[in-house]
């Protein structure tokens, strides 16, 4: 099955949506995102806001696994690392979290530049089992310094606007607390809601344009060889080390975005192997190498885990296990079968029901 | 001097234990350039299996061997029904679905055993040790390193003696060939992971005895074996086997001399001690220590 439509000039080649069918998609989406606030309930407004937050990390790992094919099992420690810099910075520094946000990104991205020259040396399992012991090394550092991480007990994250402490509200800072915008009460999580959608659409559209650049097709071609794409003349020593850059850097800013969202963060769970291995399903799950991919499979990842959990309760001795260990159960049985019948994964499915409106009342 | 004696014993014991879970890695990827990150969950089959088979009073010696034979062709059933349909996919896609078939068999031994530890029986007294002038070594340690060495042995020789070790070994070096020669490549690797299973089974039983528990953290313990298949290399078996006690005693001597250097910093430090080992011989032999290095052509 061809994946998209046949092009006959460059500028039909960096289309972002080429046919009616996407634009059509977006559209849809685009109204459902603008107008989910105003209706939803306040439990599904939450699953939304983490929704976003793994479409940015999802971004993220697509851009080092999708694109420049270097397996991480250490996207959990970039995570990591960018939600305790935004608690930190807000918590004993007091800084506003518009900026604390990106700084935990650079300083990821710093950690990314560092475990990136090894993916120059070092291939496929042999990288992946080094950035494992990257997240098992981070998750050690943090709970040595616990004057500074909270520890095991876990730190508190304030959401501070400008840079002097506020009072009261447990120090939580003001933009926690629901505020009067045009005579309407607006809570955090609407507040938060339109910055998370706002970071998930740049990080989506970073993640588009870079695919159709340079940079991105040097990537894909170090994943199909790196010795072939240093004969065409591509260098796989940048295209590597900048996969580990950018996918760090958006994996710290995602952390620091999951730090805010959820104002109280403990080390383990959530910052371990489960969550690394979680992002690798999203991709997985949306179709490895395309953005397509990365959003797709966060948001079904993400939306369809409470479903699972509803699904779970309701089988035989399935309800015996925790609600977490439910959803995984039931979600792993279904990436499984995903997996041997469509191994483009939801992209996959996504192309098949647009061939079939497109061609018919014939089969493809 | 006596300490260090001691702790080399059971540095030993337990690199024996980390040798049976990488070798179970290392015959998979051998045969199918699958790393099989649902081996720590045999791990937790066998323990508890073995406990389950001993409770119904099947003697010791019988219900290990049932516990092995059980675990392999679990391993044997999963590679039948879930892998053999992706044979010919992206080895990338293989190997995040054995992932799942990890959290698959994680939250079935929840259901099926519960998630209450439970003591090892043994045939032996478990809290005694025995004492070799100053050092004293606890049975398990012995039991440990004896088993282990047991099986490793009963596996080379079957691997450089029997037709089918020849066929393995075809099978692991060029997979068509094998084919056109005919041997069954499907049962050979439907083989592989029965091994490998029945490796991590028993594994599993030797982890689980005094002091230890049989848990469901046991499959962790497979993410503690990482480091002995890179530094020995994924294609060498020998590597991995000799790096997987080099292992034991490494973590045993970190926790025993460089946590309490360390202070606040050193607590648990001997789990991660390893991988930083790992990270710097990589540095310096990236195949580790008796990996082939891949010679591309285009």
């Amino acid at each position: 099955m061809p994946t998209r439509k046949l092009v006959t000039s460059y500028t039909q080649d960096l289309e972002r949506f080429p046919d009616l069918w996407d634009k059509i998609g977006l559209w849809i989406g685009f109204t459902i995102l603008i107008l989910f606030p105003f209706v939803a309930s306040s439990y599904w407004l939450t699953i939304l806001n983490q929704a976003f937050i793994a479409v940015i990390g999802s971004v993220a790992l697509m851009i080092l696994t999708g694109f420049a094919g270097q397996i991480s099992l250490g996207h959990a420690a970039f995570l990591g690392i960018g939600a305790y810099t935004v608690a930190i910075l807000g918590a004993r520094f007091h800084i506003p979290f518009w900026l604390a946000l990106p700084i935990a990104g650079i300083l990821a991205s710093l950690i990314g530049l560092i475990i990136g020259p090894f993916a120059l040396r070092l291939r496929g399992l042999y990288l992946a089992i080094v950035t494992l012991g990257l997240l098992f090394l981070t998750e050690h550092i943090l709970m040595s310094f616990p004057e500074y991480t909270g520890g095991v007990s876990g730190l508190s994250v304030p959401t501070h606007l400008g840079f002097t402490k506020v009072e009261g509200e447990g120090g939580l800072g003001a933009f926690s607390r629901p505020s009067e915008i045009f005579g309407f009460r607006v809570s955090f999580a609407h507040k938060i809601y339109f910055i998370l959608a706002l970071l998930a659409l740049g990080s989506a559209f970073l993640c588009s344009n870079i695919r159709r650049s340079t940079l991105g097709r040097s990537m894909m071609a170090v994943r199909e060889s790196d010795l072939a794409a240093s004969v065409i003349g591509v260098n796989p020593a940048v295209a590597k080390i900048a996969a580990f850059g950018i996918s760090s850097f958006l994996a710290g800013v995602a952390g620091g975005a999951f730090a805010l969202q959820q104002q109280y963060i403990t080390i383990v769970p959530p910052f371990d192997l489960s969550l690394s291995i979680q992002y690798i399903t999203m991709i997985v799950l949306g179709g490895v190498g395309t953005t397509f991919g990365a959003v797709a499979g966060a948001l079904v990842f993400i939306i369809c885990s409470p479903m699972m959990e509803w699904v779970g309760s309701h089988l035989p001795l399935i309800n015996k296990l925790t609600n977490a260990q439910q959803s995984t159960l039931l979600f792993s049985v279904l990436v499984c079968i995903i997996l041997i019948y469509e191994p483009f994964g939801l992209y996959g499915v996504w192309l098949k029901v647009k061939r079939y409106f497109l061609t018919w009342p014939f089969r493809y | 001097m006596t300490n260090f004696l001691e702790l080399t014993v059971s540095g030993i014991a337990l690199g024996a234990i980390y040798a049976l879970v990488a070798l179970g890695f290392s015959v998979i990827y051998r045969g199918s350039q699958v790393f099989n990150f649902a081996q720590g969950e045999f791990l937790t089959w066998g323990a508890f299996g073995m406990i389950a088979l001993l409770e119904a009073g099947v003697p010791w010696g019988l219900a290990l061997l049932g516990t092995m034979i059980g675990t392999g062709l679990l391993g044997g059933l999963v590679e039948r029904s879930i892998l053999r349909p992706l044979v010919g996919r992206p080895i990338f896609v293989t190997i995040i679905v054995t992932i799942f078939i990890g959290a698959i068999l994680h939250a079935t031994a929840h259901v099926v055993w519960g998630s209450d530890p439970m003591g090892m029986p043994t045939p032996w007294d478990a809290m005694k040790a025995f004492k070799l002038g100053e050092v004293s070594i606890w049975y398990n340690s012995l039991a440990a390193i004896f088993g282990a060495a047991f099986a490793l042995g009963g596996f080379f020789l079957m691997i450089s003696f029997t037709r089918f070790g020849v066929a393995m070994r075809a099978t692991a070096s060029d997979q068509e060939t094998a084919l056109a020669m005919g041997i069954p490549v499907g049962r050979i690797l439907g083989a592989t992971w029965f091994l490998s299973a029945a490796f991590a089974a028993l594994g599993g039983v030797l982890l689980s005895m005094f002091p230890r528990q049989a848990d469901m953290g046991l499959s962790y313990v497979a993410l503690r074996a990482f480091p002995a298949v890179i530094v020995g290399g994924l294609e060498s078996v020998g590597g991995t086997i000799l790096a997987g006690v080099l292992l034991g005693v490494v973590e045993v001597y970190a926790q025993g001399y460089v946590n309490p250097l360390l202070g606040n910093f050193g607590q648990n430090f001997h789990a991660v001690f390893p991988y930083i080992v790992m990270i710097a011989f990589l540095i310096f032999r990236p195949y580790g220590l008796f990996g082939l290095k891949e010679v591309e052509r285009l």
